[in-house]
């Protein structure tokens, strides 16, 4: 069984527990796993959600009369379930659903049926992905790049978007152009390729700060 | 009250050149006559507009230039002894010029043997006919180099273009982060053309006996040679595509080993000149016209 497969029968195996190729899966792989736990995490949370006590009477009972003063409510249409007689004991109340219980457990379901339907494995490889792109776009600039940009970017975007285009693009030159010089240190040209990126940077740094001059 | 058709057509005309003249009441012309010593250099600093530079006769520069707002002015000033002609765009005191209030459009007419550099943030530059050495700097504004001969060319841009069109006997320097270069039938002692990621677009016979390098990271390099340019030819790439369509004559003795679709080398005629292809990642072409 493939990842595919398996979570696609995941709410299966979230309601009944799963077994046979579903559990030898979850030996081999750690993601699936790690999601099968995860949700069964959430599933026992949102169970927790679902006996939830009333809050006092006299809450209900000052919303109902208040109800009744502004004529938006009959006679005898609020009292929900526990609360038909003022008089119940509060042991009967406790363990009544209440509309807001019921709001709650619907939600919990809501949510956690939207997670099992909605759940991609690629969504980690992504965020996983971006977050190694965000921790490249911040070393892609060294401090001075940085400054740079910064300088420019009050003066005019327009300048501070194109200075950081070519900064982006001039230091990519430069890493490819080192590892080309250092794989073969005696190849002449990559040498040469080097040199031109390092002269790269050095006219958009002169143009750059030639601008910044009042 | 009432118009007879002859006084509608006055009051109609009246009104437009009210109407005209206010719309154009920031724009402002000016006109100099400046001297300027055999051999002197004159410096043009501005941001956006438009800068067009020609040559003329006589020791006396000619400028003519538009400003378009009240918040920027153009400063003239000279060296005493000539030598030297300052041009300095710049805003107001405390005033703070739009992109479009900032343009200044200038038109200059350069004597023979008068070196120009000119610096622009936005502005295109057109330089045509110029006899004497020029220096062209613009970030995004198109550069435009024609007619030039036995002059040194030397221009810098971060995304503009660059177009040289029959520069010769002369020395070209070019480099470009992001804008492309073209260069038509532009030869002397030395060419050299470098990008980051712009392409290079060479069409000329690479005449001259000189060295034509056009080097760039990951823009495409272009060469259309005709049949009978005599080059000593080398292409490199590290990681990209290396083509060849123009005959060439394999050289007995080359720097390094060739490398099918990589590199190659090879010669034609004579093999007067020395011409230097090499990209990173970049595709080379070298064809025949």
């Amino acid at each position: 069984m493939n990842c595919q497969k398996f979570q696609e029968t995941l709410p299966y195996i979230i309601e009944s527990g799963g077994g046979g190729e579903d559990d030898s899966h979850l030996l081999e792989c750690e993601s699936c796993a790690s999601l099968v736990q995860d949700l069964r995490y959430i599933a026992e949370q949102a169970k927790l959600l679902l006996p939830m006590h009333d809050p006092n009477p006299r809450v209900w009972n000052n919303i109902e009369q208040s109800l009744h003063r502004e004529g938006l409510l009959p006679e005898g249409r609020m009292s929900p379930p526990g609360h038909t007689q003022k008089n119940s004991t509060s042991q009967t109340q406790a363990k009544s659903w209440t509309p807001l219980g019921w709001v709650m457990a619907i939600t919990a379901l809501i949510i956690f049926a939207a997670l099992l339907i909605n759940y991609k494995p690629k969504s980690l490889q992504q965020t996983t992905l971006s977050a190694q792109n965000s921790a490249a776009d911040s070393t892609q600039f060294n401090s001075d790049d940085q400054q740079l940009i910064s300088q420019l970017s009050q003066q005019s975007p327009e300048a501070q978007r194109a200075y950081e285009a070519s900064l982006r693009d001039v230091n990519a030159y430069i890493a490819d152009a080192e590892q080309a010089a250092k794989s073969d240190p005696s190849d002449a040209s990559a040498q040469e390729l080097l040199q031109n990126a390092y002269e790269q940077k050095e006219m958009v740094y002169q143009m750059a700060t030639a601008r910044s001059l009042p | 009250m009432t118009f007879n058709t002859a006084t509608r057509a006055l009051l109609v005309t009246a009104s437009l050149a009210i109407c005209f003249s206010a719309a154009h009441a920031a724009d402002s012309r000016k006109e100099a006559r400046i001297d300027i010593a055999p051999g002197g250099t004159v410096n043009i600093v501005s941001g956006g507009g438009a800068i067009a530079l020609h040559s003329g006769a006589g020791h006396q520069l000619l400028v003519s230039y538009t400003v378009h707002s009240a918040k920027i002015e153009v400063d003239q000033s000279s060296s005493d002894n000539k030598q030297r002609v300052e041009l300095l765009t710049h805003a107001l005191p405390g005033e703070k010029p739009t992109a479009d209030e900032a343009k200044v459009d200038y038109d200059v007419t350069v004597p023979a043997g008068v070196s120009v550099n000119v610096s622009t943030t936005s502005a295109p530059i057109t330089a045509d006919g110029i006899s004497s050495d020029i220096e062209l700097s613009s970030e995004t504004g198109q550069i435009t180099v024609h007619n030039i001969a036995k002059s040194h060319v030397h221009v810098r841009s971060v995304t503009a273009p660059v177009t040289l069109q029959n520069v010769t006997m002369s020395r070209v320097d070019i480099q470009s982060t992001g804008g492309a270069v073209q260069l038509k039938n532009v030869n002397g002692q030395r060419l050299a053309a470098g990008t980051t990621s712009g392409n290079i677009d060479y069409e000329g016979d690479c005449s001259g006996g000189g060295s034509y390098i056009l080097t760039t990271h990951s823009g495409a390099i272009n060469v259309t040679l005709p049949a009978t340019a005599s080059v000593d030819l080398t292409a490199r790439s590290t990681t990209g595509a290396v083509e060849n369509d123009f005959p060439l004559q394999q050289k007995p003795h080359i720097s390094f080993v060739p490398q099918q679709g990589r590199s190659f080398a090879g010669t034609s005629n004579s093999g007067s000149s020395s011409v230097e292809l090499q990209s990173f990642s970049g595709k080379i072409r070298v064809k025949k016209q």
